[in-house]
């Protein structure tokens, strides 16, 4: 049993008080802790995306993008990135509703095509910095564009490494149609880490 | 540092030692108890040296950033072995956490605690 | 009462006391050094306090230069809010919380020591400031452009920070899980103990707030070390951006320090008032309000920028005053007609709700932009800030010490020493920071290391350190009385005060597992019932006598 699950009861005692969710019902206590830390995630790039907001409008319209002599962004290059993560965040659906049916084969397979698109992603994000021609200390488009995609790519680094444990575990056939909390819990952190993407994208390349 | 500068820090550390032998005689009385069994079903897990160490990983990369040179992204001297060490606990934290699962699974769909 | 029975079991082996204490994954351990941990830097930060307020006594610069005096009152400001009042009621909540919900544990023990050991290596980043040429010294608030100025203590104020925050919200995913996912049968939400309700909405402040703190440091410090430029204007980046990233958070922070010093309060108050919470459902939702309303207000700290909405910001302001009202009304409420025992744990209750009063008119005062633009910066807002931090949040935690300090150590603190503590406490407290409402409203600015002798401050400074010195003193009868009560103090049963909620319902201290029987739980005082009855219900344990009246009157509230 696990720590939530036995109260002990005074003997004789009959339960006939209300459901109360004491942990043997409902989300998982390992997912529901997940999705708090996915709160406070999204508060903390929240403020990242106030100070890209708030620099964006000190600065005179049409004057917000590289600083002079470096490249413009490249927005075919990002929206192929775009479209590996959505395509990852599909993937990994299809391994959670895989081993929620028992399919640790499917599990496997989806498992490792995520990671391999979101390997994927990472290197093609670190192509991008390379050809971009400015850095973090060039400016205020600079410092915030770095620093919010980048801790954008730091958490999707961690969200590759969820996957690479889930998949090790997987390989070794650790998760069953009743036991895969952790499958869940990096899904919903990789869902996360695409929307996030999608709302970063959407406002450096096409908000601007 | 000014004489009362150095008073003043004097009785902090005199507090300090204080409390310390005070922090010393409460837990020594506790740790000699007898340890009483839980009731049937109830599972705690075990202690372990992985969060103090961990902590300790986190606050030399942390001290590794402080303290690093002009030219330097972080100081290699604190930062590597911070990063080595948070990387081996972690490791060590998620499998310790697998073992945990597997030994108390019996059914139940819920994650036990780690 | 309860039938709680240890069954001795040999240990294998006797672990070492440190490596116990270093390795354990116990809430109640945990709690313990949290609480340890926190009256440490209490009086690190306290004699940082007494550095300020020697050097402010009287004009002139008598013991510290001006470089000193501002690491003085920012690190004092800094440790006090970061290590000692939020770990301290971070400790009781650890303790307490699993208990007064009847589980065992929290939901997650190893993260709940990490989210310890942060603490004092952050605190000690913090503090390490002072061997590396000099700790932070531009005000626990950190404002740009000044941080850019600081050597390396600013870094490692902002690296310790950023610690101390992780370690926060990492407690609160635990506290928030906890509390939905381990509550024993029975225990409905609005069954729950007014504690466990204030520590959930204070998870939630944690647990949205921080987060934006942790990325105002970070920008911070990519600013001061990778040449960013977010609040430098000299490359394009704008100061107040870090004035509403800090505040943003800084303003549930404030409610952070506040709300489980209330639910301490409101714990201490019907059990020695003999009287059920007046209004708990009510006293819920005020408490909900205040930490929604919490994160609408925090440009009143910006008024006199020139870059804030005054009108909406004042409103929302002004507004927070009628959930706390309401809760103030509640307390009275329950202390009226009761049958009170002014112990030491109900005079720090008592002495909370009379100052954390002043403090809150002195804040609606504040809320005005007229009044704001007068007294920003002043030693006004120093006055404000300590009779709610202080006069609240600090008054609670010393409650808090002496009211569960028998489930803890399971011997009660000698309440004569306590009354004491309170009373130099209460006098030197208000001696210290009544007479700095008068200095601000003259004009006297705060953060300053000296004034000049033709302001008439000289007085009312004079008084003020005397008072600090008092507080100091106090501290004495309360060590005293902690470190004579370990060695031979009366010991307590399980239930020393006659308590409403589940801890007491265990072993003084608990096993480690905590409870070996529940109590049935029909409401949100589970042990009033089961030692004095249900009135009129059926269930009633055989072995108990018959319900006293006069119990069942009172308990049905002040008609």
């Amino acid at each position: 049993m696990t720590a939530e699950t036995i109260q002990a009861h005074p003997a004789g005692e009959h339960d006939d008080h209300e459901a109360i969710d004491h942990g043997q019902t409902g989300m998982p206590t390992a997912l529901l802790g997940m999705l708090l830390f996915i709160a406070s995630e999204v508060m903390f790039f929240g403020g990242l995306f106030a100070t890209y907001f708030n620099a964006r409008a000190s600065v005179p319209a049409g004057a917000w993008g590289p600083p002079e002599g470096a490249h413009e962004l490249d927005i075919a290059l990002a929206g192929v990135l775009t479209a590996i993560l959505l395509a990852s965040s599909f993937t990994m659906q299809f391994g959670v509703w895989a081993i929620r049916r028992g399919d640790t084969g499917k599990l496997r397979m989806w498992t490792g095509i995520t990671l391999v698109l979101g390997v994927l992603f990472l290197m093609g994000q670190l192509y991008d910095y390379s050809q971009l021609g400015f850095g973090v200390a060039d400016g205020v488009f600079g410092t915030t564009f770095y620093t919010l995609t980048g801790f954008h790519g730091a958490h999707v680094f961690g969200g590759a490494v969820g996957l690479t444990i889930i998949l090790a575990r997987a390989m070794r056939g650790q998760f069953s149609r009743r036991n895969h909390v952790a499958v869940e819990a990096v899904s919903m952190y990789w869902h996360f880490v695409d929307v996030v993407w999608i709302a970063v994208f959407s406002t450096i390349y096409f908000l601007r | 540092m000014t004489d009362t500068a150095i008073g003043f820090a004097l009785l902090g550390i005199v507090i300090l030692v204080v409390l310390g032998v005070v922090f010393a005689i409460a837990s020594r009385g506790g740790s000699g108890a007898s340890r009483p069994a839980p009731p049937r079903g109830v599972h705690l897990p075990s202690p372990s040296f992985l969060p103090a160490v961990m902590s300790a990983a986190i606050a030399l990369l942390g001290a590794g950033l402080a303290f690093r040179a002009e030219d330097q992204l972080a100081n290699p001297w604190l930062a590597i072995p911070g990063l080595l060490l948070f990387a081996i606990t972690a490791v060590a934290w998620v499998r310790a956490a697998n073992r945990e699962w597997r030994d108390v699974e019996h059914g139940s769909h819920d994650e036990p605690a780690h | 009462m309860a039938t709680t029975t240890l069954e001795p079991q040999a240990s294998a082996y006797r672990r070492s006391w440190v490596i116990d204490w270093l390795t354990t994954v116990d809430h109640k351990k945990i709690g313990i050094l949290y609480i340890v941990n926190s009256f440490l830097f209490f009086f690190a930060a306290g004699i940082l306090a007494l550095v300020i307020r020697s050097e402010l006594a009287v004009p002139g610069l008598q013991f510290v230069d001006q470089s000193t005096y501002n690491q003085a009152f920012t690190m004092h400001g800094t440790i006090m809010l970061f290590l000692f009042i939020i770990p301290a009621l971070s400790g009781f909540g650890n303790y307490i919380v699993p208990l007064q919900l009847g589980a065992p544990d929290m939901a997650f023990p190893r993260i709940n020591a990490l989210s310890f050991w942060l603490l004092p290596l952050g605190g000690g980043l913090i503090f390490s400031g002072y061997l590396f040429g000099g700790a932070a010294a531009e005000g626990w608030t950190g404002y740009a452009p000044l941080t850019q100025q600081g050597g390396v203590g600013t870094d490692l104020w902002i690296i310790g920070l950023t610690l101390v925050g992780t370690a926060s919200i990492l407690g609160a995913v635990n506290f928030i899980a906890t509390i939905f996912k381990m509550r024993a049968p029975g225990m409905t939400l609005f069954r729950m103990p007014i504690f466990v309700w204030t520590v959930l909405v204070t998870a939630v402040l944690i647990l949205l707030a921080t987060p934006v703190l942790a990325a105002g440091l970070i920008a911070l410090f990519i600013d001061r070390n990778y040449g960013g430029s977010f609040f430098d204007p000299s490359v394009g980046g704008n100061p107040v951006l870090w004035q509403h990233i800090f505040w943003f958070f800084g303003h549930p922070e404030v409610y952070i320090v506040i709300l489980p010093a209330m639910g301490v309060v409101s714990e201490i108050l019907p059990v020695f008032s003999r009287k059920p919470l007046f209004g708990y459902r009510a006293f819920v939702f005020a408490t909900i309000a205040i930490g929604l309303l919490s994160f609408s207000v925090w440009a009143h700290h910006m008024f006199t920028t020139g870059a804030v909405f005054l009108p909406f910001f004042s409103f929302m302001t002004a507004l927070i005053a009628i959930p706390t009202g309401i809760k103030m009304f509640n307390w009275l409420a329950t202390l009226w007609r009761g049958k009170l025992l002014l112990n030491t744990p109900m005079l720090f209750a008592l002495g909370f709700l009379s100052m954390f009063l002043i403090g809150g008119i002195s804040g609606v005062m504040l809320a005005s932009p007229p009044i704001d633009f007068h007294m920003q910066d002043t030693y006004f807002v120093v006055a404000h800030l300590h009779y709610v931090f202080f006069g609240g949040s600090v008054f609670g935690v010393f409650a808090a010490t002496y009211y569960w300090f028998p489930k803890m150590f399971g011997r009660k603190l000698n309440d004569r020493l306590g009354k004491v503590h309170f009373w130099m406490h209460f006098i030197g407290f208000n001696l210290a920071f009544f007479p700095m409402h008068q200095l601000g409203l003259s004009g006297m600015p705060r953060r300053v290391s000296d004034y000049s002798a033709d302001t008439g401050w000289t007085i009312l400074n004079f008084a003020s350190t005397i008072g600090a010195f008092l507080i100091a003193l106090s501290v004495i009868p309360f060590l005293i009385n902690v470190i004579a009560t370990f060695i031979n103090g009366e010991p307590a049963g399980d239930d020393p005060w006659e308590g409403n909620t589940l801890e007491w319902a265990t072993t003084s201290p608990p096993p480690p597992y905590n409870f070996d029987t529940l109590p049935p739980i029909h409401s949100e005082r589970p042990l009033f019932f089961l030692t004095h009855g249900h009135g009129h219900s059926a269930e009633r344990p055989s072995d108990l006598e018959e319900t006293d009246e006069d119990d069942v009157e009172r308990r049905d509230g002040i008609v």
